[in-house]
C-alpha cells in the first residue's frame, strides 16, 4: 500500500489530499460533497451508528486516514474512543456497543467483506433494530465509506503518520450545485 | 433504475437524487465504453452476471486499466505504483481520478447487490 500520492494536487499550493486530488474532477467533487453533506445531515440514522460503520470499514479496508478521523456529531452522541476500541473482529461481545450497533456492524461486515455474514438471524436482527429507511441510509453510508476508502488507498493518499483528528461533520452544501 | 443503492433509497427522494447525480457525474467523466468495461470487469470478479470482456480485443492501455479494475474488489492494498502509473499514462490524471471513483463505486454497488440491499428495505 502506497503512502506516496499517485496523483498530483489540482489546487496550487496545496499538497495532494482527497480534496485537492478530487479537484481534478470538480463536478464529481461538487456532487460528492453535496451527497456526503446530505447523508451526514440526515438524522434518519443516528450519526453515532454511521460513524461506527465508518470505523469498521476503516479497519477492514485498512484505510488509515478514515481510521484516524472522527466526525464531531458522532462524538457528541457519545462515541468515545472506548467504544471505537471495541469495533474489532470481536465486536459481538462488546458491552459498550448496543444491540442495534452490533446489527449495523454485522451488515457492514457483510457488505464490505462477506455477504454470507448476513444470514437469516443477522438479517432478522437488522430489520428488528432498524427501520427500512434507516437500513437504506446505512447501506448508502457503507457504500460511500467503502468506495471512498478504496479510492483514497489506490490513489496513494494514505498518510504516513496521522493522529486522531476530530473534524466538523460534513454539512449540507446547498450552494455547491 | 440506477443500481441497488439508488433502489434502496426510493423512500428518500432527496438522498436518492444526490446519489444518482454523484454516480452519473462520475460515470460520465469517462468514455462510455470504458465505463461499461469497468462495471463488467468488477461485476465479473464478484460473480455477478455481466457482459463478457474479450481481453484480446483491448488496446494495451485499456487492458491495463481493466486489469487494475479487477484488483479493486479483493486486492486494493496490493496494487502497485507501476500499475497505477500505467493507468495514469492511459487516462491522464483527471481520468485516473474519475476511474478510481467509478471503479470503487462499482465494487461497492456489487457488494450492495450481493447483500440484497433493496430487499432489506422492503416493508
Amino acid at each position: 500500500m502506497s503512502t506516496t500520492p499517485r496523483v498530483s494536487s489540482a489546487i496550487a499550493g496545496e499538497p495532494a489530499h482527497f480534496g485537492s486530488v478530487l479537484a481534478h474532477q470538480p463536478e464529481i467533487a461538487a456532487r460528492f460533497f453535496a451527497l456526503y453533506g446530505q447523508f451526514w445531515g440526515s438524522d434518519v440514522l443516528a450519526a453515532r451508528i454511521k460513524e461506527i460503520a465508518r470505523m469498521r470499514n476503516a479497519r477492514v479496508t485498512e484505510c488509515g486516514f478514515c481510521r484516524n478521523v472522527r466526525f464531531d456529531k458522532a462524538v457528541a452522541q457519545g462515541l468515545g474512543e472506548d467504544v471505537v476500541d471495541d469495533i474489532t473482529d470481536g465486536y459481538a461481545t462488546s458491552d459498550r456497543l448496543t444491540a442495534t450497533e452490533k446489527a449495523a456492524l454485522r451488515f457492514t461486515d457483510a457488505l464490505i467483506h462477506d455477504p454470507e455474514l448476513l444470514n437469516g438471524d443477522a438479517r432478522a436482527a437488522l430489520r428488528q433494530h432498524l427501520t427500512p429507511a434507516q437500513i437504506a441510509e446505512l447501506g448508502l453510508g457503507v457504500t460511500l465509506f467503502l468506495a471512498l476508502a478504496k479510492a483514497l488507498i489506490t490513489m496513494g493518499l494514505e498518510p504516513e503518520i496521522m493522529g486522531r483528528t476530530v473534524l466538523p461533520t460534513p454539512a449540507v452544501l446547498e450552494a455547491a450545485l | 433504475m440506477m443500481g441497488p443503492v439508488h433502489a434502496a433509497l426510493a423512500s428518500d427522494p432527496v438522498l436518492a437524487e444526490h446519489y444518482a447525480a454523484f454516480r452519473a457525474t462520475a460515470v460520465s467523466a469517462l468514455d462510455p465504453a470504458l465505463g461499461e468495461l469497468i462495471q463488467a470487469a468488477i461485476a465479473g470478479v464478484h460473480g455477478i452476471e455481466a457482459a463478457v470482456i474479450d481481453d484480446a480485443a483491448l488496446d494495451p492501455g485499456t487492458l491495463a486499466t481493466i486489469a487494475y479494475a479487477r484488483r479493486i474488489p479483493f486486492e486494493h492494498t496490493a496494487i502497485s505504483d507501476g500499475e497505477a502509473a500505467a493507468v495514469i499514462a492511459h487516462l491522464g490524471e483527471p481520468g485516473f481520478v474519475a476511474f478510481s471513483v467509478v471503479a470503487a463505486l462499482a465494487d461497492a454497488e456489487c457488494r450492495a447487490a450481493l447483500v440484497d440491499l433493496p430487499g432489506l428495505v422492503k416493508v
